[in-house]
């Protein structure tokens, strides 16, 4: 079987919506943290190195992931003085889609589904 | 004196010793050893503001968010349900980052509060900006100029400050006398031990502008929040953590043994 076609069965039953969200903003754990992070800690306004301390990941790491998120549209990334700061959007759709991502991960099966999505990366 | 409408605390006792409230666009400074109070009077103040329609804003350093709803929903006020209502929000940040944010026109925080119409702000803690100067004297320019910032959007804020030692004065550290003499308000919680029962007091040691009761008194941390009881009768040296019957002290001062 070929490697999209096996992703398709796997991701089949997967609404379009998170199916979008995930292949968009997760490819790695680390994002995985911090996605978590910013559902639970909403109105966050803080640097890479300060966020790594948060969520417990190093500063290189995090800092990566950061730019990637905030590239892909999800986080603002805004200089304050010499600093880099990033923030969650405002944009309502934005949080929802993220609400829906990180409550769908309570369940195992789409837990295992975002980890062979991100295995495949 | 000034004679304006006061903000009140919401917390039964602690409005009549301000003499009705905290005066209004105030830093107001709340010192104390951990598990005294400190946050839950400063969201007791949030919640009340949420309550009146003054929304308010908790801005927290290290401390998570979760913490919060999960400490208010003990007491029955639902953070999350007033922060959908846009009457509450709870920023996690650093001081660095909030210092520089605010020095900007239309930083995000200025943003926030306009948005919200924001009255109020619980910043626990400001323990955490000693990490920004070992100088106390630039530690004070700074805090000077982010109280001043945040006083210029209208806000009436309370401030925590944590202090080490679990009883007795026991001041330390960088921003000791600078912030007692920056703030408007100076309220200090302590354990005390009487008669080997630890015991909560309050006293108000401070208020710029404004009679105050100065009375050190009792309080207690129920299901309801903080409530402020009555002065400690017949007790001296209260602040020290161990108080001593004013009649053993007259005793020891006037009777000869």
């Amino acid at each position: 079987m070929r490697r999209e076609d096996l992703t398709a069965r796997v991701m089949k039953d997967m609404d379009p919506e998170l199916f979008n969200f995930l292949t968009t903003y997760v490819d790695s754990f680390v994002k995985w943290d911090l996605l978590r992070f910013f559902h639970e800690n909403p109105h966050t306004m803080d640097t890479s190195e300060n966020i790594a301390r948060y969520t417990g990941r190093t500063a290189e790491d995090v800092q990566t992931e950061l730019q990637d998120l905030a590239r892909h549209g999800l986080l603002e990334e805004m200089p304050v003085d010499d600093m880099r700061v990033y923030m969650l959007k405002a944009n309502p759709a934005t949080r929802t889609l993220l609400q829906q991502f990180v409550k769908a991960t309570q369940d195992r099966e789409f837990r295992r589904k975002v980890i062979y999505h991100m295995v495949r990366q | 004196m000034q004679n304006e409408t006061r903000v009140t605390t919401g917390i039964p006792g602690l409005d009549a010793m301000l003499n009705g409230g905290f005066l209004p666009r105030t830093a107001n400074l709340v010192e104390g050893a951990p598990g005294t109070g400190k946050s839950t009077l400063g969201m007791q103040y949030i919640y009340e503001g949420a309550r009146r329609d003054e929304p308010g804003i908790i801005l927290t350093f290290e401390e998570f968010p979760e913490q919060y709803y999960r400490d208010a929903a003990s007491f029955g006020w639902d953070f999350r349900e007033l922060e959908r209502q846009n009457r509450l929000k709870i920023i996690m940040s650093s001081p660095e980052v909030t210092k520089a944010d605010l020095e900007h026109v239309g930083g995000t925080i200025q943003n926030l509060i306009a948005e919200m119409g924001a009255q109020r702000m619980l910043i626990d803690s400001i323990t955490h900006f000693e990490g920004l100067h070992q100088d106390p004297v630039k530690l004070r320019k700074l805090m000077y100029g982010y109280l001043n910032a945040l006083k210029r959007q209208d806000l009436t804020m309370i401030l925590t400050r944590e202090s080490a030692h679990l009883f007795g004065e026991g001041l330390e550290g960088q921003l000791d006398a600078s912030i007692q003499f920056l703030a408007d308000t100076y309220i200090m919680l302590r354990y005390v031990e009487i008669e080997s029962v630890v015991q909560r007091a309050i006293v108000a040691l401070k208020m710029r502008g404004s009679a105050h009761d100065s009375t050190i008194r009792q309080y207690q941390i129920d299901a309801q929040g903080l409530k402020v009881l009555q002065p400690f009768e017949g007790r001296e040296g209260v602040l020290s953590g161990a108080p001593k019957r004013m009649t053993d002290s007259f005793m020891k001062a006037f009777v000869r043994r």
